[in-house]
């Protein structure tokens, strides 16, 4: 992946971040949870799972208001954004790109199961426009108090960094000064019969990288970031929280659900992300890997760090507490990171008990580790063979 | 530095080459609307579907085999738009190249499928071949397969300007150097289920299948692309008129156009377009036709209206084409189609409905029904003959 007109690189600054998922309402419960490492994982009691080989995810309760006029995948973002903001009131962002893969799902499923039975509920005609992703990004405009230009990326699991990473490109091309980026996306009946169909859904613990792993949980939620141009935030005096230094992205056209087991399309993303960023492997502090637990992503991702890291680099898939949020994931695991740099700590890896030997990786196993952190590369890969990571790095001038 | 569009493709419920599709337009066909029933109800929606033996080869393909109707739609459009611009994907120019795919529902033929499976039957009884299809970017992944792309592929999502949403981000790529072309594709498919959701929104527009595409590049091409909007959000009807009116401004400051092809339907949004054209000054100037009214006799005599625009004022305005009211409304294609018919506008200096006029510019406007306003202007070649 290349250009013949590469442009000149700003630096990126992150001056913001607000966070709602299984781990907790805002930055402060989060970062108890994830130093605690709490199990955000319960039995699903939105709909109906007797018929599922899966029975939990990382729900987030307070969400789903049945009489709220907004879709709660609304109110995850608003509520991330209205975050954001409060930690820094003085960035108005010019434009938003977002990562979703689900949008408001549901009020689908809820439209159809009128279908079939005949009833046409007065609202009715209302799901439709709540249901197209672009319905959240908007309604979390308004809690923010702004409107700008929307830019919803729908790239599967990976969504959350490509969002994340498009805003990176904008702003560090010029292109754009501030951008407010991130992911959405809250728990549906049919994704979640999806995933169960294919068997990627475990009726266990989600365990990743563990010997005996067998499958994904799901988890729901939103995270965003607050990025601007480097020398305008400081000018401004803005509080910088992290500075984004990278991104990588893949296309692995192996199969529409199946990573090519050589682990190509997800080293090729660290490394663009890592050439991108000018740093070398070493100066990898920790990866938060994309680490689903099921037995083709963990032996892809983990062949992928052991070729490209060794086994010095800390690794873990905070999914393990909280279940794969799809295309909000990489954008709450974004926000994991920066907290990670600021308080100078790894996530841990929770529910493991054995490390798959396939590999020889250095997984932060059960327990939070403090740890001088520097550099991070999260990753994020979903299906049609998407791949992204993205490297945020301790905020120093 | 200067982008422009390389190459053109499209599939239409009015064929798919070029110079056919653009004849019959001139001609004033429309596309024929077909019966899609509701299984549930019995209700019959009326929609424009793509001939199936527009696609039947690619069947042949085994990435497809299995694949929504979208996902064959996009590989047809997106491979014509290569081969109009005499584009041979070696390696090298595919390590260089993004697809930027455009969608607005996706595939929702198996995502009900799959979905009904799982109500009907029960979760574990839901086809695991249908639901890998339903994710939005399925169909970019397929075409991005096709093309041996291990670069970057984003799948946009919004409503029916969201194909002019995918330029923007091409045109992105390509000022940050991140690539040197974008095959930008928007698809849609239509299955009953999409057809009741738009009804019970007083839609009133012909939903039609397809996808177009255009091959966007830097220096110079077909025809240059002049600007792109960033786009205008709303949050409501009278927001959607002053945010397509700002659009439109926008881009006529830099210079009048000599046409625009408009995103009028037959729905509410035609008269958010025609308010919105409405020259600056004249805020009072009677709009040329009721919205309304006009969609009412549109829908008596859909082929002998089909060319005549809705609710543009006749003052102050260019000459301005609607080609959604020949081709149906393809949300997540239509923009694209738009895009396509300008360029060849341009080319071909002659608008249908008006014939032959000398055309150096032409405005796209999209007033999109859920929250999205959008526009760009693409240029005629320097050296085009008069």
């Amino acid at each position: 992946m290349s250009s013949t007109f590469p442009a000149p690189r700003r630096r990126v600054a992150v001056t913001a971040i607000g966070v709602v998922s299984p781990l907790g309402l805002g930055l402060t419960e989060t970062l108890e949870s994830l130093r605690t490492g709490r199990d955000g994982v319960t039995p699903v009691t939105r709909f109906d799972v007797s018929r599922n080989r899966a029975k939990t995810a990382g729900q987030i309760h307070s969400m789903w208001q049945e009489r709220h006029p907004l879709h709660p995948a609304s109110l995850m973002l608003s509520a991330a954004v209205r975050e954001a903001a409060a930690g820094d009131p003085g960035f108005q962002p010019e434009s938003m790109v977002i990562g979703t893969t689900s949008g408001g799902m549901s009020l689908g499923e809820a439209f159809y199961r009128c279908q079939i039975a005949q009833t046409r509920p007065r609202d009715r005609a209302r799901w439709l426009a709540n249901y197209l992703p672009q319905k959240p990004v908007l309604d979390a405009q308004t809690a923010g108090g702004f409107s700008v230009p929307v830019q919803i990326i729908a790239n599967a699991c990976a969504s959350g960094s490509n969002a994340i990473g498009h805003a990176w490109t904008l702003i560090s091309t010029g292109q754009k000064a501030r951008v407010l980026c991130g992911g959405y996306d809250a728990i549906a009946e049919m994704v979640f019969a999806g995933f169960d169909s294919l068997q990627a859904s475990t009726p266990e613990k989600i365990r990743p990288f563990d010997k005996d792993r067998t499958g994904l949980v799901l988890g729901e939620g939103a995270g965003v970031l607050s990025l601007e141009e480097w020398d305008a935030a400081r000018r401004r005096g803005a509080p910088i929280v992290a500075e984004l230094t990278g991104y990588g992205i893949s296309t692995d056209n192996f199969h529409l659900t199946q990573p090519n087991p050589s682990g190509i399309g997800p080293r090729q993303a660290m490394e663009r992300a890592l050439d991108s960023a000018r740093r070398r492997p070493e100066d990898v502090s920790y990866i938060n890997a994309h680490g689903t637990a099921t037995p083709f992503n963990d032996a892809t991702e983990g062949a992928a760090i052991h070729q490209l890291f060794g086994e010095r680099t800390p690794v873990s898939s905070t999914k393990s507490m909280m279940g794969h949020a799809l295309g909000a994931a990489g954008a709450i695991e974004a926000v994991f990171s920066v907290l990670a740099l600021q308080h100078q700590f790894l996530p841990p890896n929770i529910n493991l008990t054995q490390v798959d030997p396939a590999w020889r990786l250095d997984i932060v196993a059960n327990e939070a580790r403090e740890a001088d952190v520097r550099c991070i590369v999260s990753n994020s890969f979903g299906f049609g063979g998407t791949n992204a990571s993205i490297v945020l790095e301790r905020a120093e001038s | 530095m200067s982008i422009s569009l390389a190459g053109l493709g499209w599939i239409t419920p009015l064929g798919a080459g070029l110079d056919d599709v653009w004849a019959r337009l001139m001609r004033g066909d429309v596309a024929e609307a077909k019966p899609l029933t509701n299984p549930e109800t019995g209700r019959v929606h009326q929609y424009a579907p793509i001939p199936p033996k527009l696609v039947e080869h690619l069947g042949r393909q085994p990435r497809l085999r299995r694949a929504s109707p979208i996902a064959y739609y996009s590989v047809a459009a997106g491979l014509a738009a290569l081969q109009h611009a005499g584009f041979t994907m070696t390696p090298e120019i595919a390590a260089r190249t993004a697809v930027l795919f455009a969608v607005s529902s996706g595939s929702v033929l198996y995502t009900r499928k799959f979905f009904e499976g799982v109500v009907k039957s029960g979760a574990q009884s839901a086809s695991p071949m249908l639901f890998p299809e339903t994710v939005y970017n399925a169909p970019a992944s397929h075409l991005a397969a096709q093309l041996g792309i291990d670069g970057y592929s984003y799948t946009l999502v919004g409503d029916n300007s969201v194909g002019l949403g995918a330029l923007k981000l091409g045109e992105q790529l390509l000022r940050a150097g991140e690539v040197d072309y974008c095959l930008v594709v928007g698809a849609e498919e239509i299955d009953w289920v999409l057809c009741e959701g738009y009804r019970d929104w007083r839609f009133g527009a012909l939903l039609a299948e397809g996808a177009g595409a255009v091959l966007l590049t830097r220096g110079p091409g077909l025809v240059e692309v002049a600007q792109i909007h960033d786009g205008v959000s709303f949050a409501s009807r009278a927001e959607a008129v002053r945010a397509t009116a700002r659009v439109w401004q926008d881009l006529q400051a830099g210079g009048a156009s000599d046409c625009v092809i408009g995103s009028a339907n037959r729905s509410w949004t035609d008269r958010v377009e025609a308010a919105a054209l409405r020259p600056p000054g004249n805020a009072n100037l009677p709009i040329g036709e009721d919205a309304t009214r006009c969609n009412r006799g549109a829908d008596a005599h859909p082929g002998r209206l089909a060319n005549q625009e809705i609710g543009v004022p006749r003052i102050g305005v260019p000459p301005i084409y609607q080609p959604k009211l020949a081709l149906g409304e393809a949300l997540g294609a239509s923009a694209l189609w738009q895009v396509v018919v300008a360029a060849l506008a341009l080319q071909k200096n002659e608008l249908p409905a008006r014939g032959a006029l000398a055309l150096q510019t032409a405005c796209v406007l999209s007033a999109g029904v859920n929250q999205q306003a959008s526009g760009l202007v693409l240029r005629a070649p320097l050296q085009k003959a008069p």
